[in-house]
């Protein structure tokens, strides 16, 4: 029976394990924390699939996602995606989903840049209610001993040899110590790089890490510098939280003031359906707008607040202090979501055999911008994608544990590594500095110089990763991270810098127009310290 | 604001009280505060000795993922729904939940639920089909996070002996009215392992951060012959 060893255990890692269950393969799914706390329980407003054939078509929902990426997503993969959505939709709900419903069918309702209301959902809470389900579908697989969840986890490194992977070096915070588990195929489902930026609309467990090792290790990275400011968040004193497109979706409408008068600059410029252009659009026009940014839903009434957008008027309420029945809500583009990350074919296998990427961490269907909607559709759809690839090819291995004793020493030193001589940073100050390079460089406009500046900026840090104090109380995970994370934050600055013209969610002040010459994904690759650039002309990935 | 913190180096040893004073803003959460503590390269105690930084566990910062919780002057709740304004007084005590072993400082392990959960086969298999009279008290079941503050409060629940505690009564409803395959099964679970335990205090209800209306699920469950 094959073995496959999954990373991370959201959306994407539970869809994949389930998957590789159904299809009689043995998954051990692996992360620091339970399902119910990865960063697929914020998901809120829906998942996108046509279900309804009479108005909306699957060829629609195939070009919006096309259009919406700026056409530089494979039309394959994007078929595959949007073919199989109604599937995924309808699988998810066999497992026991708790879908909103009208008229016996599952509801959907309007989000950005979609031309048909496609996006089923679950009241406010679709995320939480499909990871519900999945977990407790895992759970019936884990009692068949088909599946095996390992909680306080953290990835270490892939076992790689002569281009193919043989399973994963983890950090067994239960025993303190480094172990190898060697599978017959490695799924990366550790979601999106949040801690590039410090604080994000997401979860503090995503950090990009596994995606920057991966990549020193010879793994392709795809789009990095694609990365999706969601116009609508509000900024609390401890977190960014998103005011979910469903706002938009139910009607609400974005404004400005000047003196006394409400300008609605997104009606101004598209027409009556302005509010709800895809989110790099509207996220540039509140920039461009240089003042406060309002969203008003208070015309909807209390009652159709409470009905179809409760989660946000509590949301609001609590950490706001506001009631949006009767106030406009105050709101700022926050960065939310990566199009970017391991560079994937069609099957989500990476450039390295049997190894695959699912979910958030993977770059594949959302191009230069992601419409709503779309994400948990590619977590839930990945997975399965993953899973009946390895069941096809991936073969059963029979390396021994010796033949990687080298690659777990080695990992085992770095636990007992305390840096080098004196006067050092600490870990904690080094993530700040980070994010504030990040957030002042990589803003929603970008240019040459500043690029430029914070690839420097990153240059220093990574010389100085190795000699960093480790924290005196966290796990040896927040330090031994540090280093692909910033090799990883260059990686973005670098692709950014690369990419000479404005696309999607990419937006250079120096290079204000979209060029012909750029409309193909960027891929970049790591060699010993060396990073380079290629854009994927040929479709290297798109088969 | 004086910030009295139940530590515990390693599960094995013994936990100590340690003192802070420290001041952040009233519309500040107790998990930012716990953040802003530890953002400083030298947290020190009340005296002035620098100490390591404080353990705790947290994911999505809003109430929706249940890591961040604790036991609060007191009171279980989630650290970051938790506001500095709302605490009386200018003392806060934080404590890990004791009704699970420590980890560290106030992190929990919480596993023993996910291990019953497992043992007794929660889970729905194929769904049977909507019911929409069902549909709100569903999707608010749906909602639970695991984060143990109703195991927390009850005052039947001792670390899971035999009485599963709120959490799983409310997981025996979504299964019960989701599916046919295993209803009879569920339903012997529900009655050996919270009906037989529960005293109705009913405390878990006011503590829940997502509002599940565990009476309803108990008056669903009992009902079924
Ligand atoms: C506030 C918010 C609202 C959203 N709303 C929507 C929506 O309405 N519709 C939509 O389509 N999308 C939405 N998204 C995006 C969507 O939620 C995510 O893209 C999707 O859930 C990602 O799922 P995932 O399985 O890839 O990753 P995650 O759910 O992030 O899971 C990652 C897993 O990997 C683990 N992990 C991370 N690093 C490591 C490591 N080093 N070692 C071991 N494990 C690790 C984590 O602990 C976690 O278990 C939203 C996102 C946010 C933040």
């Amino acid at each position: 029976m094959k073995n496959v060893l999954i990373i991370g255990s959201g959306i994407s890692g539970l869809s994949c394990a389930i998957s590789c269950a159904e299809l009689g393969m043995k998954a051990t799914i692996l992360s620091p924390y339970v399902s119910e706390r990865a960063q697929s329980v914020l998901a809120a407003g829906g998942i996108n699939a046509v279900l309804d054939h009479s108005e909306d078509s699957i060829e629609s929902h195939i070009e919006d996602t096309l259009k919406g990426g700026a056409y530089i997503a494979g039309t394959e993969s994007v078929k595959g995606l949007c073919t199989n959505a109604p599937d995924v939709v309808r699988w998810l709900e066999r497992l026991g989903t708790v879908f909103t419903r009208e008229n016996g069918e599952i509801s959907r309702r309007a989000f950005g840049g979609q031309s048909h209301n496609r996006t089923c959902y679950c009241g406010a809470a679709t995320g939480k209610q499909i990871v519900t389900a999945l977990t407790m579908e895992a759970r019936r697989f884990e009692g068949k001993g088909l599946i095996r969840r390992m909680i306080r986890c953290d990835f270490y490194s892939a076992l790689i040899k002569d281009g193919r992977c043989y399973g994963a070096v983890v950090f067994n915070e239960n025993t303190g110590k480094m172990e190898l588990i060697r599978a017959d195929a490695l799924v990366i489902a550790a979601g999106g790089q949040n801690a590039l930026f410090g604080k994000t609309t997401g979860s503090q467990l995503c950090d990009g890490y596994a995606a920057g090792r991966l990549f020193m290790q010879g793994v392709d990275l795809k789009n990095l510098e694609f990365i999706q400011y969601h116009p609508t968040t509000i900024k609390t004193v401890h977190k960014k939280m998103l005011v979910s497109e469903a706002a938009r979706g139910e009607g609400g409408r974005l404004y400005y003031l000047d003196g006394d008068r409400r300008v609605y600059f997104m009606e101004d410029k598209f027409g009556p359906g302005g509010n709800l252009m895809p989110r790099d659009i509207v996220s540039k026009c509140i920039y461009e707008t240089h003042k406060q940014v309002y969203l008003d839903v208070t015309f909807l009434g209390k009652e159709t607040i409470l009905k179809k957008i409760p989660e946000i008027y509590e949301l609001c309420q609590k950490y706001y202090g506001i009631d949006i029945s009767q106030e406009s809500i105050p709101v700022d583009p926050s960065v939310h979501f990566f199009m970017g990350g391991i560079a994937v074919r069609n099957n989500h296998e990476t450039n390295i055999k049997d190894l695959y990427a699912v979910g958030e961490c993977a770059s594949i269907y959302h191009g230069a911008n992601r419409l709503g909607g779309n994400s948990l559709l590619a977590a839930a759809y990945s997975g399965r994608v993953a899973a009946a690839s390895i069941a096809k090819s991936a073969e059963e291995k029979t390396a021994s544990d010796d033949e990687f004793k080298d690659e777990l020493k080695a990992a085992q030193d770095v636990l007992t590594n305390n840096g080098g001589t004196k006067d050092r940073l600490t870990v904690k100050y080094v993530r700040d500095m980070l994010a504030q390079i990040m957030n002042r460089e990589l803003g929603i406009v970008r240019c040459e110089e500043e690029l430029k500046k914070g690839i420097e900026d990153i240059e220093y840090y990574i010389g100085v990763a190795d000699e960093t104090v480790p924290d005196d109380a966290e796990l040896p995970y927040y330090t031994y991270s540090l280093k692909a994370i910033l090799v990883l934050a260059k990686a973005v600055l670098i692709c950014a810098q690369e990419r000479r013209e404005s696309r999607g969610a990419h937006l250079r002040s120096d290079h204000p127009e979209t060029d012909d010459g750029f409309k193909a994904p960027t891929i970049i690759s790591y060699d010993d310290g060396r990073f380079t650039v290629t854009y994927d002309r040929e479709g290297r990935y798109e088969s | 604001m004086r910030v009295r913190i139940l530590r515990q180096e390693s599960p094995d040893s013994s936990p100590y009280w340690q003192e802070f004073t420290y001041e952040c803003s009233a519309d500040q959460t107790v998990a930012g505060m716990l953040e802003e503590m530890n953002s400083l390269d030298d947290l020190k105690d009340a005296e002035g000795k620098k100490v390591p930084h404080i353990i705790w566990e947290c994911s999505c910062l809003q109430g929706m993922c249940g890591a961040c919780a604790m036991v609060i002057n007191g009171q279980p709740a989630l650290a970051c729904e938790t506001f500095i304004r709302n605490i009386k007084g200018d003392l806060i005590t934080l404590e890990p939940l004791r009704k699970f072993p420590t980890i560290k400082d106030l992190a929990v392990d919480r596993s023993i639920i996910q291990e019953k959960l497992l043992q007794e086969n929660a889970y729905i298999e194929e769904y049977k089909g909507s019911d929409s009279k069902e549909y709100d008290h569903q999707y608010l079941a749906g909602k639970c996070l695991k984060c143990g503050l109703c195991l927390e409060i009850c005052p039947n629940y001792k670390g899971s002996r035999r009485f599963y505690g709120a959490a799983f009564a409310n997981d025996c409803y979504l299964i019960e009215t989701r599916s046919d395959v295993h209803k009879k099964d569920i339903k012997k679970s529900y009655d050996d392992h919270f009906a037989a335990g529960c005293s109705k205090s009913l405390a878990c209800v006011d503590v829940c951060p997502m509002k599940i209306p565990t009476l309803a699920s108990m008056a669903k469950m009992n009902r079924i012959k």
